[in-house]
């Protein structure tokens, strides 16, 4: 733990509840220049430990409440201001900063990133899916990326404010595989609608990444490549500036 | 007494959903089944991917027995990351005894409405068409439990016909294994339900956790015959003995009444746990099922176990577990 700075990057994986370990996995067989040293956080002392965050997939009701009787929210929303985090799934909506369909009595966010999205907005566990992504940014961009969707949120609607980095769409499905009978915007002739934010299933806004699937159920790698190397390692020479 | 409408799927390996050991390193770009069935566009429905997938966001976390709507708001409250939804809970299935059978769907039906988590219930061992009404509704997961009253005393249901997942219980290796060749996605102990004793519960989770060391040092021709031994499908077996845990989630069931009951079966190895009679049959629900769901995070920590174990009042009164319990054992159901 104690190595100069310059040849180690230390990643947390948020391990309260849901899908943790399998993260740890899959950067465990990340093979980069940096040794990546992996810490799972459940308290404020060892969110301290780290370069950046993972929040995984879980129930996000049940990780705001864990985290909120362990005293972590509030370090989150701090950590959030200087370090990259990267949600999937359950942690997508915790990262988001507006939910719909929150459980009763509405629920905690971090609001990192400057979006919506609704809950189990593709419906019940009978509709969850797998789908083949084309995904910007990663290595072989050729190949698709498996996504595996349960349960997962939908995003709504993208509303930087005018300081907020720029958001950047780095995957959609096509539209076809949205829930039917509510359009947002009316599709028009192209499958991928850019106008229909739904249609979104990854995006980055600065050095923070979104994803409503669960690239750490797959046996593929490149989604956690591409966390470390795009959106952390570029930070790590920079740790007091601001976001961007 | 035929199985008719269930189409026949060939039994395959799930795929491993742990993301551990992936030795090809392909991607998962296709599911193992139903590809071709009701894929909207690109994308499949029910693939094993996606239901042994639910089962590992739900790891870490607690499932809790609730009757009606107002309970299940509570256990949302506290953190339950999914609930079941069922009629009697296990005590008081003991207690009134008779039939028992699957909740009224419009029960079931509230229940999904008032809460935003997951929703299981359960159907009878070997009950395909309560399944089939059960996946009708929409529900997120289906228990074959032992807990209701067997319908079929030979045939568990062909889960892999099922675009919803099923869990099951097991009370040894061999058990388990063959509830996932029948497609279960996810596995948990038996224990002893509406008992509030866990013993039984750490009986079957040791049990299953000393057969899987066993057999993961063993050569091919000894898993060939421990296969036979334990009768279990030689390929799961083998999967099971390199992976060295089981190839889905294992959760904790069966008489866990506190945080500590959950902690121990937590570091016996347990991926979350199921509390059924000890949260609403306790003194102070609310309470008892935060510590719960705490204690399983913190598992490993005693010092903040014990803070949460603090001030929880009385918890259910357990039943010792013997030739006069009342309502039989249960775990002996299923085969």
């Amino acid at each position: 733990m104690q190595q100069p700075s310059s040849d180690h990057v230390t990643i947390g994986i948020l391990a309260l509840q849901g899908a943790f370990a399998e993260h740890q996995v899959m950067l465990q067989k990340l093979s980069l220049k940096k040794r990546v040293i992996i810490v799972l956080v459940r308290q404020q002392e060892d969110l301290d430990k780290c370069d950046a965050l993972i929040i995984p997939g879980g129930e996000s009701t049940t990780i705001a409440l864990l985290a909120r009787l362990a005293g972590l929210l509030e370090p989150m929303r701090e950590f959030l201001k200087t370090k990259p985090v990267w949600g999937t799934c359950a942690g997508a909506i915790l990262l988001a900063r507006w939910v719909e369909n929150a459980k009763k009595g509405g629920q905690e966010l971090l609001e990192g990133v400057s979006v919506a999205v609704a809950r189990n907005g593709f419906g019940s566990q009978v509709e969850s899916f797998e789908a083949p992504l084309e995904v910007d940014g990663l290595r072989e961009p050729n190949r698709p990326f498996p996504g595996i969707f349960i349960r997962a949120p939908v995003v709504l609607a993208l509303r930087p404010a005018p300081a907020d980095p720029p958001i950047q769409i780095i995957s959609r499905v096509s539209a076809s595989l949205l829930p039917a009978g509510q359009t947002v915007v009316s599709p028009d002739e192209d499958d991928t609608d850019p106008r229909d934010p739904r249609t979104i299933v990854a995006l980055r806004q600065g050095m923070h990444l979104l994803t409503t699937f669960h690239p750490e159920l797959t046996k593929d790698d490149r989604f956690h490549e591409y966390f470390v190397k795009e959106c952390v390692l570029p930070t790590l020479g920079s740790r007091s500036s601001s976001p961007a | 007494m035929t199985t008719p409408t269930q189409p026949q799927t060939p039994a395959s390996t799930p795929p491993v959903p742990h993301g551990v050991g992936n030795p090809g390193g392909t991607p998962v770009v296709a599911p193992t089944r139903s590809k071709d069935k009701d894929g909207a566009a690109s994308g499949s429905l029910g693939t094993f991917g996606v239901k042994s997938g639910l089962a590992q966001m739900l790891k870490g976390g607690v499932i809790m027995d609730v009757v009606n709507a107002e309970q299940a708001r509570i256990a949302e409250e506290a953190g339950a990351c999914a609930v079941m939804a069922l009629e009697r809970v296990p005590a008081d299935i003991r207690a009134t005894g008779g039939v028992a059978r699957m909740s009224d769907p419009s029960m079931i039906k509230q229940i999904v409405d008032a809460v935003t988590i997951p929703v299981m219930a359960k159907v009878r061992i070997g009950h395909f068409v309560e399944a089939q009404i059960l996946q009708a509704i929409g529900i997120d997961y289906i228990d074959e439990s032992e807990v209701l009253t067997p319908a079929d005393e030979e045939h568990h249901i062909n889960k892999h016909a099922f675009k919803i997942p099923f869990v099951c219980g097991a009370r040894n290796l061999g058990e388990a294994l063959r509830r996932i060749s029948e497609g279960a996605a996810f596995i948990r102990t038996k224990g002893e339900a509406g008992t509030g004793n866990v013993v039984e519960a750490v009986r079957h989770q040791r049990s299953v956790m000393s057969e899987i060391r066993k057999a993961s040092v063993m050569s091919e021709e000894e898993l060939y015959s421990y296969a036979k031994e334990i009768q279990a499908p030689y390929h799961l077996l083998k999967e099971t003995a390199r992976l060295k845990r089981l190839p889905v989630v294992n959760f904790a069931a069966g008489g866990i009444a506190t945080p500590a009951d959950a902690a121990l079966m937590m570091q016996l190895g347990c991926d979350g746990v199921f509390v059924g009679s000890g949260i609403f049959h306790s003194d102070n629900p609310a309470k008892r099922a935060r510590a719960i769901v705490q204690s399983v995070t913190h598992y490993n920590n005693p010092k903040i176990l014990a803070e949460i174990s603090e001030d929880l009042g009385p918890a259910m009164v357990g039943l010792t577990i013997d030739d006069n319990l009342k309502g039989g054992r249960l775990a002996g159901r299923g085969w």
